[in-house]
């Protein structure tokens, strides 16, 4: 194994600690203390993956560390196993925040598939955007890495609102968290429907969305989703300024202000026509086409067909002057 | 029963049946592995049941943007295709009263199309949206006949028996009509003010607040439909227009031949492809 998984194991009961060892032999490595008290060092310096503890009594004690370990967000991955005695009847789950436990009868039946059930639970989670529910910045990074690392063909887009801010001061964050979730379920649709596999759309945040597709399809995309935001969007103003079509609020220096409506910019690369080795490379030329694209008035995208310099050899696709 | 606890009734109701010929070939276009959202837009657009139950989905409190979408085609793009497909999976059909909602699936038809027409015509920029509201203005018949299909068949032979028009036989057996029914489960559904007032007011155009124009069109439709004799609204009359539509739109003797004869042609096309039984 690469990376091997940690289970950290908790008792003072030698024998308990022999079995487990036993049972768990080759699916991972084992570290043990005597007390949950001793492990505490090393649990904040090392992350493990499961912590499996020994509670055979009730001891109140015991418990409520447990409990403030398990409610630390630092912790927030580590997935906790109560080995629970016999004759130990548990009040209530919110007296004992565990993610799991093993009756001590059941250790050499159950334990080795439950704790590899779990480890494979946490490979599977990936962390999401609570607003759109795309997956975030890790799963992000992964997946371009993934293609380069494999040499694969594709195409990176990244994509960004304008006017969001001024959309934001007038109607509230609510109104403009409203704005995002239409953004993200719009992307989602829209690659998935022209590329159902092997396509992946993330949030990196606020209103900063991403997509890979293949070369080809990424323009298609792009160009419907520009179509049918501009289409949308009018609907998210109140009914006066979607006739007007702007909006007035209050720039940055305090002075009152006429915006347009948030229109979206797209900005994409690809490792057809260079060879990237890294994802920050790339993301990094996917960002300076995106603020390339931000210049021209409107929703639009802009595609780097550079072997040339920037000023030269650009897609001019004007969708809305 | 009191218009509290009918109100409570209506609200809970979750889905809408549609009428048969719908539902058979609303499996074929299931069926087709490679659909596109247009097409099936297309076909949705037709029924007034599963436009609601489209918009229904879209505008719940899930996706984060209740009371936003009023767009059929807007609706789709965002639910996704594999959302449609399973939604209109579990669409079922009316066990009663099947004659009566044919008449009344013609009649919503031919009043989304009217409505198309005029908003065309008076250079509205979202015909789209107004053919909507056109197409659901009588949902509230819908939900009326299925939550009360026995008071509400009386209700209708009592408006042909006793010639009188159909939102009285309801007042009468009802308390309410279908116009409050219609407005309370677009409410509960988070219908766009945009539709909820042409349901809820397509009688009553001068009561609406945020979309009179559009509630005006829906109004004159509704009218323009039963008198060129598109399905069956529930009676055989054609109540009068509103003055304060008919102001508002400021159509004339010329403006409704065209919209008639426009109507005609159109609706020829569409209703045979969703009402024939083949």
């Amino acid at each position: 194994m690469i990376n091997p998984k940690t289970v950290v194991v908790i008792s003072r009961d030698q024998v308990l600690i022999s079995l487990i060892s036993k049972f768990l032999k080759g699916l991972c490595q084992i570290v043990e203390f005597a007390t949950l008290r001793a492990s505490l060092d090393y649990m904040y310096s090392s992350s493990p993956d499961i912590l499996l503890i020994d509670i055979t009594y009730d001891d109140p004690a015991v418990v409520s560390l447990l409990n403030d370990l398990k409610s630390d967000p630092v912790l927030g991955n580590l997935s906790v196993f109560a080995v629970l005695g016999d004759a130990f009847v548990v009040p209530g789950w919110d007296y004992l925040l565990v993610d799991d436990y093993l009756k001590r009868s059941a250790l050499e039946t159950e334990i080795r598939s439950r704790i590899e059930l779990s480890l494979q639970r946490a490979e599977r989670a990936i962390e999401v955007n609570p607003l759109t529910g795309l997956p975030g910045n890790i799963q992000i990074i992964k997946q371009i890495q993934k293609r380069l690392n494999t040499g694969d063909k594709f195409a990176f887009a990244y994509a960004d609102l304008d006017f969001f801010k001024p959309y934001n001061d007038r109607y509230g964050f609510s109104r403009g968290d409203e704005v995002l979730k239409m953004l993200g379920r719009l992307i989602l649709n829209t690659v998935k429907e022209r590329q159902p596999h092997g396509s992946f759309v993330g949030h990196i945040g606020g209103d900063d969305i991403v997509f890979i597709m293949d070369c080809d399809a990424a323009e298609e995309a792009s160009g419907k989703i520009i179509g049918y935001f501009d289409s949308i969007i009018p609907t998210f103003y109140d009914i006066e300024e979607r006739t007007k079509g702007f909006i007035e609020a209050t720039d940055r220096e305090g002075q009152k202000k006429v915006f347009p409506l948030i229109s979206i910019s797209i900005g994409i690369v690809s490792n057809a026509r260079k060879r990237f080795a890294h994802y920050g490379e790339m993301a990094e030329v996917a960002s300076e086409m995106k603020k390339f694209a931000k210049t021209v008035k409107g929703s639009c995208f802009r595609v780097d067909k550079r072997s040339r310099p920037l000023s030269d050899g650009m897609d001019v696709r004007i969708n809305r002057a | 029963m009191d218009t509290r606890e009918m109100r409570i009734q209506i609200e809970n109701i979750d889905t809408l049946p549609t009428i048969p010929s719908i539902l058979r070939k609303l499996l074929a276009v299931i069926d087709k592995p490679k659909i596109s959202i247009n097409e099936i837009g297309s076909f949705i657009a037709n029924d007034p049941v599963l436009t609601s139950r489209v918009l229904k989905v879209i505008n719940s409190p899930m996706y984060g943007f209740p009371g936003r979408i009023s767009s059929l085609n807007q609706a789709l793009i965002l639910l996704g295709l594999n959302v449609v497909r399973g939604m209109l999976l579990g669409v079922s059909v009316f066990e009663a009263m099947q004659k009566t909602m044919v008449g009344l699936w013609e009649h919503s038809l031919g009043c989304a199309i009217a409505s198309r027409i005029i908003a065309t015509k008076k250079g509205m920029k979202e015909p789209e949206e107004v053919s909507i509201a056109g197409l659901l203005h009588d949902i509230g018949k819908v939900v009326m006949g299925l939550k009360f299909p026995e008071e509400y068949s009386l209700a209708i032979s009592d408006a042909q028996n006793g010639q009188t028009f159909m939102l009285d036989a309801e007042k009468k057996q009802f308390n309410i009509s279908h116009a409050d029914a219609g407005g309370w489960i677009a409410h509960k559904w988070n219908f766009p003010q945009n539709l909820v007032e042409p349901i809820e007011y397509h009688h009553k155009p001068h009561l609406s607040k945020v979309v009179p124009l559009q509630t005006a069109i829906v109004h004159v439709a509704d009218l323009l439909t039963r008198a060129a004799g598109f399905g069956f609204a529930g009676d055989n009359f054609v109540p009068a227009v509103h003055p304060f539509a008919w102001e508002l739109l400021n159509l004339s003797e010329g403006d409704l031949k065209e919209i008639v004869s426009e109507l005609e042609d159109s609706f020829g096309q569409a209703g045979d492809f969703m009402l024939s039984d083949d």
